[in-house]
């Protein structure tokens, strides 16, 4: 086991290197030059050369992909071209607050999900199974920023209950527990119900399967109850396509929380993200980039750790 | 001898299209103390549909009517619950295939003392124990390192065996096996037969057996009951049916059986044709289509299930003349 998590590391070096690139070269190919941006009103050609002096933006491209990929290696980011802090102390900032609204986030949707998707999957074409596809579907098909700028309508202003952006109500003058845990429920519901739409399907489908299996029909047979034949019997055989899903959708969360986090205004890695492509700050792109290369594939590898705890014919 | 269960007249129907049909039709049978009933038919005659209705596994959609009297109760008529504690408990089924049947995500040992942690309440250490025995008198070796082991590093015949442990650890009163051998290869086959016999005998169970092979009846069955298209055709003891046959249906199978002793040249006399899609029945008679002793009368009209003698029982119009004669 150590064995085969220490050479997927290794086989994931060059992965991480092509992201390197990758989003180096992208990143440069994009128009608009962070110069321009920075200097705004102050520019000149004068200043320019200069600023790009500074920022090291004057040498040829692929001596500025080896220094910065030199850096890198000695786990040194660089520096913010527009908040003067390093690339890691800025990522280090918004981490925590994007992990709290995702962890809550995967964890309620999956457990939801595998729940939903089971009961839907025993109750196969009835009124229940049919209505619960329908309103899947239709969070499935909805764009998550559209999704979040609803739930601010209906939770913040139609319904004054919920803050509607932020992290905390400057207002107070000691907020509390409360007022954080307050902040955080509509993000987290925002990515709860497009998580939970897409996977329940999977559930679904891959339970249905299950109860179809003989050793279902044995369970039954030495009597079990249902309940247990369901979440003891075909849970465990069904759940596999969703620690997959799990593997993957732990980058595309951590990035892609970044509508939420835009239209909250949620100080995370999504709008961290977000405002350094706004203003070409490529130091902080290419740093976040990367570190969502490297989630890929540690999320790809917890999922294939899972799968062993969860299938015994699966050894590494 | 006490009857374990006596099944009366139940029939099974289940809808295609909106409209229902039988794939079971008035069938009855009795098993004693003990005893070893032999269900014999070709594949969709209806023999794993007659057992998964005894025990109320078949889909939501069928229909069952008739009784299944258990020990002086209908099965049929029990609630949920208490058709639970029956399964497994009471009676208890085997597969036909070992290699699916095992939940392969959980252990040997978990598995077989489940059904004893849902009947009976014992300590970890006593099931531990049970079912260590248990693999023992199934006849795997090593049952220590078994239990501990998952099915995919087990045989067929040895995923048989722990199947056959699962069903009879609750020392139940019917064991019913559904084509148990037919997975199997040949030498397999004779040493789960024995074991079943074994066990069965051991324990006093009797034994629903489910089979096509006219040969394991032979080897291990007190009475045979021979089913076509969904219903009972002949019925009588080993040696009525094979020594004794009356129904054409019945002749026709035994002679389709391949001898070692008889000439070369002579050819097996298959059955002609095909057994009958349950939504194009005939009208009369169902084995009409391809009696060769076939009459008017058999097209238009279904004979009776009649008694020919010492419980020997025979459906078709020829058996129903000799009786009258008698």
């Amino acid at each position: 086991m150590i064995k085969y998590i220490i050479r997927r590391i290794l086989q994931s070096i060059p992965t991480v290197f092509g992201v390197t690139l990758l989003s180096f070269l992208l990143i440069h190919m994009v128009p608009g030059s962070p110069v321009r941006i920075l200097l705004g009103n102050h520019y000149t050609p004068l200043r320019a050369a200069e600023l790009s002096k500074t920022l090291g933006l004057n040498k040829p491209l692929w001596e500025q992909y080896l220094i910065w990929l030199g850096n890198i290696v000695r786990g040194n980011f660089g520096f913010s071209y527009t908040y003067d802090k390093s690339v890691v102390s800025l990522m280090f900032q918004a981490l925590p607050h994007t992990i709290v609204i995702v962890v809550v986030a995967v964890m309620l949707a999956h457990v939801f999900a595998v729940f939903l998707g089971s009961v839907q999957a025993y109750f196969e074409n009835t009124k229940f199974d049919q209505i619960a596809t329908v309103i899947n579907y239709f969070f499935y098909s909805m764009p998550t920023f559209w999704l979040a700028v609803l739930l601010v309508i209906f939770f913040s202003i139609d319904l004054p209950w919920l803050p509607s952006g932020g992290i905390v109500n400057t207002q107070l003058s000691n907020p509390g527990f409360g007022d954080w845990i307050s902040h955080l429920i509509l993000p987290v519901g925002a990515l709860f119900l497009v998580s939970v739409a897409g996977w329940a399907r999977y559930m679904r489908s891959s339970m249905r399967e299950a109860l179809l299996q003989d050793y279902v029909r044995t369970a039954r047979m030495k009597g079990a109850h249902e309940f247990r034949v369901i979440f003891v019997h075909a849970l465990r055989n069904s759940i596999l396509p969703l620690i997959t899903l799990f593997g993957l959708s732990l980058p595309s969360l951590l990035s892609g929380a970044l509508f939420v986090e835009e239209v909250f205004n949620y100080p995370g890695m999504g709008l961290l993200y977000w405002d350094a492509v706004n203003s070409r700050d490529y130091p902080i792109i290419m740093g976040i980039t990367v570190f969502i290369g490297l989630v890929t594939v540690l999320g790809n590898l917890i999922a294939d750790i899972l799968y062993s705890l969860v299938d015994p014919r699966i050894q590494y | 001898m006490a009857e374990v269960i006596r099944v009366d007249s139940i029939g099974v129907e289940f809808s295609i299209n909106q409209h229902y049909f039988h794939a079971v039709d008035d069938v009855s049978f009795h098993i004693h103390e003990g005893e070893t009933l032999g269900l014999v038919g070709e594949s969709g005659s209806g023999k794993s549909v007659t057992s998964l209705a005894i025990v109320r596994l078949l889909a939501k959609s069928a229909r069952v009517t008739g009784t299944v009297m258990y020990k002086g109760r209908n099965l049929l008529d029990m609630t949920v619950q208490e058709m639970r504690q029956i399964r497994g408990g009471e009676i208890s089924m085997i597969f036909q295939e070992p290699m699916t049947s095992l939940n392969p995500v959980y252990k040997i040992g978990a598995q077989i003392s489940e059904t004893l942690h849902l009947h009976q309440r014992l300590s970890k250490r006593e099931a531990h124990d049970q079912v260590l025995g248990m693999l023992k008198k199934v006849g795997i070796a090593r049952p220590e390192e078994i239990m501990n082991g998952y099915p995919y590093q087990l045989s067929g015949g040895m995923r048989q065996r722990v199947m056959i442990a699962i069903a009879m650890i609750c020392n139940p009163s019917l064991l019913i096996a559904d084509e148990p051998t037919t997975a199997l290869d040949v030498t397999i086959q004779a040493q789960i037969l024995r074991l079943m016999k074994e066990l069965s005998r051991d324990y006093g169970t009797s034994v629903l057996l489910i089979t096509h092979d006219l040969g394991v009846v032979a080897e291990m069955c007190d009475r045979v009951a021979v089913m076509y298209a969904g219903q009972i055709v002949e019925q009588g003891t080993v040696d009525d049916i094979f020594f004794a046959t009356h129904h054409p249906y019945t002749q026709g199978l035994l002679k389709a059986i391949p001898k070692i002793d008889v000439k070369i040249k002579e050819r097996l006399q298959p059955i002609d044709g095909n057994v009958p899609a349950i939504t194009r029945m005939p009208k009369g008679c169902r084995f009409s289509s391809r009696c060769p002793y076939v009459m008017e009368r058999c097209r238009s009209e279904a004979p009776a299930f009649v008694d020919i003698g010492e419980r020997h029982y025979s459906r078709c119009w020829l058996s129903a003349a000799e009786g009258l004669e008698k």
